[in-house]
């Protein structure tokens, strides 16, 4: 059995938010304190923030916030170094070296002997965010303006959508969905029309042709994906992570000390675990179906007139949708977050599990990362008529067959 | 409390749907009224969930809103030879 670090997010923020309501009452109070006219409608303001109604209401922001931070600022930026890092260790060479030894302060540049470019490199993508961020918004002059400022905002919302309901462990959720896989899915499938759009709107062939390949692309890719998890229910009878999550955590066969646990990927489900690989990795437009932007062909396909932190959003966003998407292929077939404790111990009457099932689901996360990453560095690009070949033509078929194979294990009693 | 937040929620869905769905059928440019398409079939789903059918506004998002603005936009592209229509056929202003 596996147990979570955070056992509930909700419950921690409303701590957190109160902690922060707590100090944000005294600091009201200090300057009712300074200038008196201001300490009763002060004090009435400090009495409404702590009110029940509107403590509730900004722990869900607070809530919110702390889920975008995770998922962004340690998750997307990890995933990002990770990325970059093996594929200069598969090219034999070092990749980014920028780290904290590079900042021009005094703690980390004492020694003038020996080089800034020495550190593992996490503060690489960070260094290139901050110089996104100083660049200029150009907006072409033949393009639809409205539309070109639309797509990124679109593509990168809908992005963060997923995570409302994409669960981390059976604690560390925003939202627990009864439907939440479908959610996951349905806010997935809404960026290849900001992709489209933003294609569209910068008026340019490049860019177009991008747009095009990748709509034509992720609606052959889409209707696998969705088989797939058909398939799925047909066993599960769930679409909830969480039960999913309860189902493969059930042992499969023990050989003596190990036991194996029940996984999807284990099972009648095998076939539509490989549609699913195939589709997400496409969802994803990871390298060997990364057509809508092929910088050999087209120059850096529908994102090649987006300038500035536009262009940083939709690029780092890809990562986002990695992470979204290994974590969607490590619920559905790979266990999600189950793995064992070990031990468990105490700080005050607060269990702390010595493995979480927080760090078994990144560990799956990153596992997949790698794996993806290997794959899109190892093997080349392919043509955009044999991509939608795979897709009509190999991967529904397959997924129709994955279908009926778990519609007769479930005539035979496979269940979950 | 004597607001309705439901009430509140269905009127601001309301309004947006029907001035989404006005600039729907007045756009001159095609891709924008597939945008605005995608924009009113979004709000309906939104009202199908102030009905607590959760389902439906799942799918009415993942079909509806995700792949028919999608298969309009790409005919519309499929079936025209400029890329962008020309400056005096702009609609507004």
């Amino acid at each position: 059995m596996s147990a979570p670090l955070v056992p509930s997010l909700f419950g921690s923020c409303y701590i957190l938010t109160g902690a922060i309501i707590w100090i944000v009452d005294k600091i009201l109070y200090a300057i009712g304190y300074v200038i008196p006219p201001l300490n009763g409608p002060l004090a009435a303001l400090g009495g409404w923030l702590a009110s029940p109604a509107v403590l509730t209401f900004l722990t869900w922001f607070v809530m919110v916030l702390v889920m975008v931070i995770w998922a962004v600022l340690l998750n997307l930026l990890t995933m990002m170094w990770v990325e970059r890092k093996v594929y200069s260790r598969l090219q034999d060479r070092y990749g980014i070296m920028i780290s904290i030894w590079s900042l021009p302060l005094w703690p980390f540049n004492r020694r003038k002997d020996k080089a800034t470019h020495r550190g593992w490199g996490f503060l690489q993508n960070v260094a290139d965010g901050m110089k996104l961020l100083q660049k200029e918004n150009i907006v072409p002059a033949a393009a639809d303006s409205m539309m070109f400022s639309v797509a990124p905002a679109w593509i990168a919302g809908t992005t963060l959508m997923v995570f409302a309901a994409l669960p981390w462990s059976s604690g560390l959720s925003v939202a627990n969905l009864d439907l939440g896989v479908l959610f996951i899915l349905a806010a997935f499938s809404l960026a290849p029309l900001g992709i489209l759009i933003a294609g569209w709107s910068s008026n340019n062939t490049s860019t177009l042709v991008g747009g095009m390949r990748s709509a034509a692309m992720l609606m052959a890719y889409e209707i696998p994906l969705i088989l797939a998890v058909i398939a799925l229910v047909f066993t599960t009878g769930s679409l909830d992570p969480q039960t999913l999550v309860l189902q493969q955590e059930q042992t499969l066969v023990a050989l003596g000390p190990v036991s194996i646990p029940r996984w999807n990927l284990f099972g009648p489900q095998v076939i539509g675990f490989i549609v699913f690989m195939v589709a997400i990795v496409a969802e994803m437009e990871r390298i060997p179906f990364d057509l809508p932007e092929a910088d050999a062909e087209l120059v850096e396909g529908w994102t090649t007139e987006l300038t500035g932190m536009r262009f940083g959003l939709v690029f780092g966003f890809k990562w986002l949708r990695m992470i979204a998407g290994a974590a969607l292929l490590s619920i559905l077939y790979l266990g999600g977050w189950s793995g064992p404790v070990f031990y468990t111990f105490y700080l005050g009457s607060v269990p702390i599990p010595i493995i979480p099932a927080e760090a078994w689901f990144m560990l799956r996360i990153y596992l997949l990362g790698i794996f993806f990453v290997l794959l899109s560095w190892a093997v080349p690009r392919v043509r955009i008529d044999q991509i939608l070949n795979i897709g009509w033509k190999r991967l529904i078929p397959l997924a129709l067959l994955a279908i009926l194979v778990a519609a007769a294990a479930r005539v035979f009693g496979y269940v979950g | 409390m004597g607001l309705d937040w439901e009430a509140i929620a269905f009127v601001v869905l309301s309004v947006l749907e029907v001035t989404f769905s006005i600039l729907l059928v007045t756009s001159k440019r095609l891709v924008r009224a597939a945008f605005w398409l995608a924009a009113t079939l979004i709000t309906v789903g939104g009202i199908y969930l102030l009905f607590r059918a959760e389902f439906v506004f799942l799918i009415q998002i993942l079909v509806y809103a995700g792949a028919v603005p999608l298969l309009f936009a790409f005919g519309i592209m499929l079936t025209r030879r400029k890329i962008m229509e020309e400056p005096g056929m702009e609609g507004e202003k």
